[in-house]
């Protein structure tokens, strides 16, 4: 079996994905590629559904046998199940119902709001020929909305922010919360602290009020970013700060 | 005796996900049914349960499980009997893939043109006081956003056409998914299906002119086939709602 990852910098979903890979051990050929320039999109398996489709929007890919795997959460699964060392799941079957769920509502509420944050402070840009190429309408659609907000087009770009800013510190207070009687958030480490923290790593400087008198969030980002799989994940930026590097993620509820 | 209490209201989109996951496993369980147009899931009885006041929800002894597509995935492990998820991990990225598709891209776009032509008409008729003393009873700011748009009717045109395209590319994606394999995420039965079922059921129906024998032989032949399976048919014999009898379209051949 060969497996190439086609990672960004080590933030959000691509630190989540290499920091599992080298948690589980695992042998993979690792390329490096400029998510914030759309440089997924110029790649030769670009338009296949689960990678043109992915609802995480931009993030690492993973190509196994020739199919090309998306969505951090599911590939850090993926890398679980490949090997029995180093579990990255709980063993319990309702400990596994409940990473999986505080996963989801994650992926949900969070991590669209750290990416609307952090693209509006990093802004990522795309040339023209490369947003023609994407595949998903709507992902086309948030790197055309990111590309106007830092043109300062638009009014609801404030409002939007705040909102994303209140689910930042909602998130933050429900790990607060989660750590009173656990070092990990599902008691052992897991893809829990992986993806919770990848996507929240940039937000200490960009929503600081949210990590105000939360001592044991900040010890507990302490311990992830101690753990050698995630240091050697973060030694592979490029940039000089990871926590700088964003691009459109999932969209934003379309409820409300 | 069962331990397993499931509460749900009709075979439709997310309680119909650990309904249908338990009958296929043959697991005994406890119906609470919550009728959604009756705000039964704000009251203070569901929300001891579920804070969050989503439904489905389901108690496993004293364990309280929520989101539906996470609690198929406890469903499988827990309990014996036939095994819904395929046991290739490739496979089964594929089924979670395809699941969080439908949860999080396609669903939310059936769901609003279902809740423009079918709750909010059904509840709208109610005394204004006591549905915004409804509205104001509900936790999540977003659900509260969802149920006022579809109360009083104000899903915009906008979100209307969006929603309408991505059900007309979502039904050209799974009709070519759905012509590569047997089931959606393998080769094998599992909760992709289940889930891919709750939210197309009633498609020949409810989207004619886009699916249809002709247009989409692969997803006519997928729905039957579930529907085909006694599990299914028992689960939506559960439905006491017109839109759920709707299944019956895939009794024909």
């Amino acid at each position: 079996m060969k497996m190439t990852v086609y990672h960004g910098e080590p933030n959000g979903p691509s630190l989540t994905v290499l920091a599992a890979l080298f948690e589980k051990g695992l042998d993979a050929e690792l390329i490096h590629i400029d998510l914030a320039r759309g440089e997924r999109h110029n790649l030769p398996f670009a338009q296949q559904p689960e990678v043109a489709l992915s609802v995480e929007g931009e993030g690492p890919v993973v190509v196994v046998d020739g199919e090309a795997m998306t969505d951090s959460v599911f590939i850090a699964c993926y890398f679980d199940e490949l090997s029995q060392d180093n579990p990255l799941r709980p063993s319990d079957s309702y400990a596994r119902w409940e990473m999986m769920s505080w996963c989801r509502q994650l992926i949900e509420r969070t991590a669209p709001a750290a990416a609307h944050v952090g693209c509006s402070a990093y802004p990522p840009s795309c040339d023209p020929t490369t947003v023609a190429r994407i595949g998903s309408v709507d992902l086309r659609e948030r790197w055309q909305g990111t590309a106007a907000r830092f043109a300062g087009e638009g009014s609801a770009a404030d409002e939007q922010l705040a909102d994303c800013q209140a689910k930042i510190a909602q998130a933050v207070a429900k790990i607060e919360a989660r750590l009173a009687s656990s070092e990990w958030l599902m008691g052992g480490f897991s893809i829990a602290d992986l993806e919770s923290y990848a996507w929240l790593a940039g937000m200490v400087e960009l929503v600081p009020s949210a990590f105000l008198d939360r001592p044991l969030t900040a010890d507990w980002m302490k311990r992830v970013r101690a753990r050698p799989a995630v240091a050697r994940a973060m030694s592979l930026a490029r940039g000089p700060d990871p926590a700088h590097a964003w691009a459109p993620g999932p969209e934003i509820n379309r409820w409300g | 005796m069962s331990d397993v209490t499931l509460f749900h209201w009709e075979p439709n989109a997310n309680s119909g996900k650990p309904m249908l996951a338990l009958m296929e496993k043959g697991v005994a369980f406890h119906s609470h049914y919550l009728d959604l147009l009756n705000f039964d899931q704000h009251r203070p009885d569901y929300l001891a349960i579920n804070p969050q006041g989503t439904i489905p929800a389901m108690t496993h002894g004293n364990r309280v499980l929520t989101e539906s597509t996470a609690i198929m995935e406890y469903v499988d492990e827990a309990f014996s009997g036939p095994t819904l998820v395929p046991k290739h991990p490739q496979d089964r990225w594929r089924m979670r893939w395809w699941m969080k598709w439908l949860d999080q891209w396609l669903g939310p776009s059936f769901s609003m043109i279902g809740w423009n032509v079918f709750v909010g008409p059904a509840v709208r008729s109610k005394d204004p006081g006591e549905l915004r003393a409804v509205i104001d009873r509900i936790p999540l700011p977003e659900r509260r956003v969802a149920w006022r748009k579809a109360i009083y009717g104000q899903f915009s045109d906008a979100e209307m056409r969006e929603s309408q395209r991505r059900v007309a590319l979502g039904i050209r994606v799974l009709e070519t998914e759905l012509g590569k394999r047997e089931w959606l995420a393998s080769d094998q039965y599992s909760l992709a299906d289940i889930n891919g079922f709750n939210l197309a059921y009633a498609l020949p129906l409810s989207q004619p002119t886009l699916s249809n024998d002709q247009l989409t032989p692969n997803i006519l032949r997928w729905l039957r086939a579930i529907y085909a399976r006694p599990a299914a048919k028992a689960c939506w014999a559960m439905g006491r709602t017109a839109m759920v009898k709707r299944v019956a379209i895939l009794e024909q051949p």
